[in-house]
């Protein structure tokens, strides 16, 4: 793989930072709302999606952005109005996704495991367009906007989101615009590492900054940091070893993520205690 | 007098479960007025409190605080109210300073989509200092102790400059200096900037003193609204009470 064009490294690369920090940034929400499970479900709709626009010959981004959507609007506002428990409500939706997908995959005979199949399943990272790159550029632009705007009820509801709603701030649609700006981050993120693995770059860095640092600012600016580096040394990685990206990505972060864990000053001090 | 809180025939049943959590409830309190709420556990004093605040909707009846119906004008009404909940505790590794949660108390009145000003950082410092947290203002919530961290809850609830104060069992996690101190700022808060205060607590002596109105609940009901003596006159004579939850 060493001796790819020198634009598509480029593109390589930017797809690396760009998806990188939007999944760390995007994962602190995640994980601190515990919206974790959604966000399994989240990133299959993604795939489904994405696996509906290859069986249809339509462009996967956009079916993965319709399917990402529709499923953040069935487990957000559909599962609170029929009062559906957000476990009961992940546990349909999830495998529903996953039985989609792989239905959607081998609906049309002729596509089989095409490399455009592969790319869904297990990301790829050298068939990213310059269009994708624009995508991400913008979606990077809007999601900072986004948060700067909702930053105090945000961080608010990460902390407790019944004493946020206590204080007179609505909680609901500021957690759904966390669930559908996932689906979206995700959707845009999935040629990358792919269906299957995209939901370990939402919360792998989150999880290993929060090992580490004990004020949410420095978290929200770290994690996104942590993301952009694991992608990097994972594209390295795979670059030099002949490996799969999405999966030398996924093994950077879990590999960051456990030194987090060992290396945590939070538990080194519960231990002394 | 104005009728700050009115209760009218409230029941409140929780998701899933048959059995009202409070039933039919008739409650009014006046502006400036101190009640305390007692009961044993599963009295029904908890879901009071939330159900007045609005975080739990109603199965029956209507709750109007300040003169707004809950269930239609509940953010409005929770901006001004101040509430401590039950045995809040945050886990050790809490990433959230004290001086933010504290702040976090005006976040509602700041309104939506605008930044904390530096009158709402000057009143979260105030707060923190009329309970003595100044020197902890920068320290993780998750390395304050239990009491520190009630402390900071009660300190959130002050910062906000509420019309009605909401606190229950405020005072379980403090240690014994500050069971006496802070119950008594409470008492000044509430007399200084006229709160009507309802505080559930299984301390009867401190109400003894403090108040002129006590509820007593039970399975739900309200069993007795009446002054502290009289209200522990029916708690001593009531079989409810002999399994001996309220010392």
């Amino acid at each position: 793989m060493i001796g790819l064009e020198f634009t598509i490294m480029q593109r390589a690369l930017l797809a690396c930072v760009l998806a990188g920090f939007l999944t760390g940034l995007m994962g602190v929400f995640v994980v601190r709302m515990r919206l974790s499970a959604i966000g399994y479900s989240m990133s299959h709709g993604a795939f489904a999606g994405a696996a509906l626009g290859i069986a249809t010959s339509t462009n996967p981004l956009v079916t993965g952005v319709l399917f990402a959507s529709a499923t953040a609007f069935l487990i957000g506002p559909v599962a609170d109005r029929a009062r559906l428990h957000p476990d009961a409500i992940t546990s349909i939706v999830f495998p529903l996704n996953m039985a989609l997908a792989f239905v959607f995959l081998t609906l049309t005979p002729e596509i089989g495991l095409t490399s455009q199949v592969a790319n869904v399943l297990w990301g790829s990272i050298i068939s990213m367009t310059n269009s994708d790159i624009v995508y991400l550029v913008t979606l990077c632009a809007a999601t900072l906007a986004i948060i700067h705007f909702t930053w105090k009820e945000l961080f608010a509801i990460m902390f407790n989101r019944k004493l946020a709603e206590a204080d007179g701030i609505p909680t609901k649609p500021f957690i759904y615009l966390i669930i559908f700006l996932s689906g979206v981050v995700v959707t845009i993120s999935l040629k990358l590492v792919g269906g299957l693995l995209i939901y370990a770059l939402l919360f792998n860095p989150a999880s290993s900054a929060l090992q580490f640092l004990e004020d949410m600012r420095k978290i929200v600016i770290a994690s996104p940091l942590i993301g952009v580096a694991t992608n990097l040394v994972g594209l390295a990685a795979s670059l030099f070893l002949d490996l799969p990206v999405g999966s030398c990505i996924v093994l950077v972060s879990t590999i960051v993520f456990a030194v987090a864990v060992l290396l945590s000053p939070k538990r080194r001090r519960k231990e002394v205690q | 007098m104005e009728a700050i809180i009115k209760l009218e025939d409230v029941s409140t049943v929780y998701e899933g479960e048959r059995r009202p959590a409070i039933k039919n409830v008739n409650l009014t309190l006046e502006r400036n007025e101190l009640v305390y709420v007692v009961g044993p556990n599963a009295a029904g004093k908890t879901t009071l409190l939330e159900t007045i605040n609005g975080l739990l909707p109603l199965f029956r009846g209507s709750v109007s605080v300040l003169g707004l119906d809950v269930q239609t004008r509940g953010r409005a009404v929770r901006c001004e109210i101040g509430y401590v909940p039950q045995d809040f505790m945050v886990e050790p590794g809490e990433p959230y300073k004290a001086l933010d949660v504290v702040l976090m108390g005006r976040y509602g009145r700041t309104g939506a989509l605008h930044r904390p000003e530096d009158k709402d950082r000057e009143k979260a410092v105030e707060a923190m200092r009329m309970l003595g947290l100044e020197e902890l203002a920068n320290r993780p919530m998750g390395k304050l102790s239990g009491g520190q961290q009630q402390k900071v809850m009660l300190a959130r609830a002050i910062a906000k400059e509420p019309k009605i104060l909401l606190l229950d069992e405020p005072f379980s996690n403090l240690d014994p200096e500050s069971r006496e101190k802070i119950p008594s700022l409470i008492m000044q808060l509430h007399e200084e900037k006229g709160l009507t205060t309802m505080i559930v607590t299984h301390d009867v002596h401190k109400m003894l003193k403090q108040c002129r109105r006590v509820i007593v609940m039970n399975d739900g009901k309200i069993l007795v609204d009446e002054s502290p003596e009289k209200a522990l006159a029916t708690v001593n004579g009531s079989a409810a009470f002999s399994l001996g939850v309220i010392q």
